[in-house]
């Protein structure tokens, strides 16, 4: 009895694993050079697959083979770190990596530094003053300024109030440097119109339904909100379906969101949100391994390179 | 070693069963991977497999008992971030972590209290300390992590003793304490009768009520021991740590053998479970598997260690 049961439990997870093992197991497609990986944060966001894809076309270019890799959720920074060190293991060329959480990655990044494995930073940047008190380094941040991009929605929103209005703000999640800079970068925006307000600012956590309750609340709360700026698209989509819900004009209060996701700009298109801020993540991932590529060969690179961004609204929306 | 081959009792042969599946998981990777079977990356699996580990052991306490903790992860959370901001008040380390592991032994009480005294279901407790533990810890920090610690606070995630990771040598004591309380005291035997048979535990006059406050106080207990780890660990202690973490410390227990009816369990078995998970993920990604793939895996292993248990009860019957 003892032999069957044994057998029955090894049996079973052995055709599991060689089952998805078998036909998911990762192939050089270039024996012999070098492999970078790209760890983000989320596969299951369009902005991360088309930084994906974006990557996976600059690696077929310069013929190196590329490993994307990212925790099952978004928040768990744990999962990530656990990734990265799995990756130092597997003794990848170089790392590119989207953090979870922008302090959280440094005590890995100084681990990889140890072992001679370059760090290409995207997208979110990891904390400075941690990585200088680690003596931790990455080679460079290759991503568009979060700032910059509230700081372009902010001045949209006055310019659409005419300077006066009242206005809502739904933040990312606190802490999160992504978060923390769009929301920086919009309030200087709208600062420089003294005539409007900002009635609330509240998290939403980056999520679609939070979005969507949250901005219900507020508008029981405060009727004549005007405006409303969500550092994300998806909360952004929340307080449309919410103004929709709510039965009022989807031109009485105009939505801004952030990253251009696919979605936000058909909904700009359609006339029911107003402007969103368009990151280039397709060209962050060809950037991310082209400097990689760079590293790699010993050239210098720049420690910052900027990627263009831009503001989507209805009359560019078809370009 | 021994033990497992003389004796015939069900439960040794599961955690037989436990332990062959390691082993073999162990061999496929070093056939498909070179990078596997190294000390490094075994260190490396061991460590990343530590704080689960010994939340883990909490979790068989309480599933022992025919409960569960949803609250584990919420837990480790809250507790982390006021030991973090005991730190940072500029306390000694020591004072820092006392009061982190008290406000998790505190929470996993008050899972007690409303289980024995409350007569509400664990489930339905422990969820309710889920929810209200999360919101406590964002509610202290505002949402934000709160980063940077001495290095004599970092050394329980970064040192080493005798090339061992100090966060393995945690969760070997851990374990060798909890497997002795388990089989060598009256509250081990306690434990066992609770889930075995609630009613026949009242009968024979053990007081109940006292042991489930303790056994959901030492699962809280070990979730901020959990959450110490994880902060020396990152650095940093986040109010959205551990999210999900009651999930891999229940398929841990499950994959170890613990029924979740209650009355049969070791914490042995939810070592080997927790390593299970932890070789699965490292083989996984040394392979580049897609995480996609990977949850589909350990899915699929936790399915079977359950139809494993189905067919042992058959069996016996």
């Amino acid at each position: 009895m003892k032999n069957i049961t044994t057998h029955q439990f090894s049996a079973l997870l052995l055709i599991t694993l060689l089952v998805f093992t078998s036909f998911s197991c990762y192939k050089e497609e270039f024996p012999g050079r070098p492999t970078v990986a790209l760890v983000v944060k989320t596969l299951n966001n369009p902005f991360f697959n088309d930084m994906q894809t974006g990557a996976e076309e600059m690696a077929r270019e310069l013929e190196i083979n590329l490993i994307v890799q990212a925790a099952e959720r978004e928040v768990d920074v744990e999962q990530q770190v656990q990734i990265v060190e799995n990756l130092i293991q597997r003794r990848v060329d170089a790392i590119m990596l989207t953090p979870s959480g922008s302090r959280e990655v440094v005590p890995v990044i100084a681990s990889a530094n140890r072992n001679n494995i370059p760090i290409i930073n995207l997208d979110t940047r990891v904390d400075a003053d941690l990585l200088a008190s680690d003596n931790a380094f990455v080679s460079t941040f290759i991503g568009s300024d979060n700032y910059e991009g509230g700081l372009i929605a902010g001045r949209y929103v006055g310019e659409q109030l005419n300077g006066v209005g009242k206005v809502a703000i739904l933040e990312g999640i606190p802490g999160h440097e992504t978060a923390d800079s769009r929301q920086q970068g919009f309030l200087s925006g709208i600062g420089e119109y003294p005539g409007i307000e900002i009635v609330t600012s509240q998290t939403a956590n980056w999520e679609r339904n939070m979005g969507y309750t949250v901005f219900q609340n507020i508008l029981q709360s405060f009727n004549d909100v005007q405006a409303v700026f969500a550092a994300s698209d998806l909360m952004a989509l929340g307080a449309v379906e919410a103004i929709a819900s709510s039965g009022r004009d989807p031109d009485d209060i105009i939505v801004v969101g952030f990253d251009a996701h696919v979605e936000a700009v058909d909904a700009i298109r359609r006339g029911v949100m107003h402007a969103t801020i368009a990151q280039n993540p397709y060209e962050i991932g060809r950037a991310g391994v082209e400097y990689a590529y760079k590293v790699l060969n010993g050239e210098d690179i720049p420690n910052n390179i900027n990627v263009e961004i831009k503001l989507i609204t209805r009359d560019n929306v078809d370009e | 070693m021994k033990q497992f081959f003389n004796n015939q009792n069900l439960d040794q042969i599961r955690q037989f069963g436990t332990f062959f599946g390691l082993i073999a998981l162990c061999l496929l990777f070093t056939i498909l991977s070179p990078y596997f079977f190294t000390t490094s990356n075994l260190l490396n699996v061991a460590q990343q497999s530590s704080i689960i580990a010994v939340i883990s052991v909490g979790m068989t306490f309480v599933i022992i008992t025919a409960g569960i903790d949803l609250s584990v992860g919420s837990v480790l959370a809250f507790s982390g971030v006021v030991m973090a901001s005991v730190l940072h008040a500029g306390l000694p380390i020591p004072i820092g972590i006392i009061v982190g592991l008290g406000v998790g032994f505190s929470c996993g009480l008050l899972n007690g209290l409303l289980v024995s005294y409350g007569k509400i279901p664990p489930f339905i407790a422990t969820l309710g300390m889920m929810s209200i533990a999360r919101g406590a810890g964002l509610w202290f920090t505002d949402g934000r992590p709160i980063s940077g610690f001495d290095d004599s606070f970092r050394y329980l995630a970064t040192g080493e003793i005798f090339y061992i990771p100090v966060p393995v040598i945690i969760m070997i004591v851990v374990y060798v304490i909890a497997h002795l309380i388990l089989t060598k005291t009256k509250m081990g035997r306690y434990t066992y009768a609770i889930g075995g048979n609630e009613k026949a535990a009242v009968l024979s006059g053990i007081n109940i009520k006292l042991y489930l406050n303790i056994i959901y106080g030492i699962a809280g207990l070990l979730s901020a021991l959990g959450a110490v780890m994880l902060t020396a660990r990152l650095n940093s202690a986040q109010p959205i740590a551990g999210i999900m973490y009651e999930l891999d410390a229940i398929a841990a227990t499950v994959i170890g053998g613990t029924s979740l009816f209650g009355g049969k369990g070791t914490v042995i078995g939810t070592l080997i479970g927790a390593l299970i998970i932890g070789v699965l993920r490292n083989g996984l990604n040394l392979l580049g598997v897609s995480s996609f793939i990977q949850q589909i895996v350990i899915g699929s292993v936790i399915i079977g260690a359950i139809l494993l248990d189905t067919n042992l009860k058959m069996k016996k019957n």
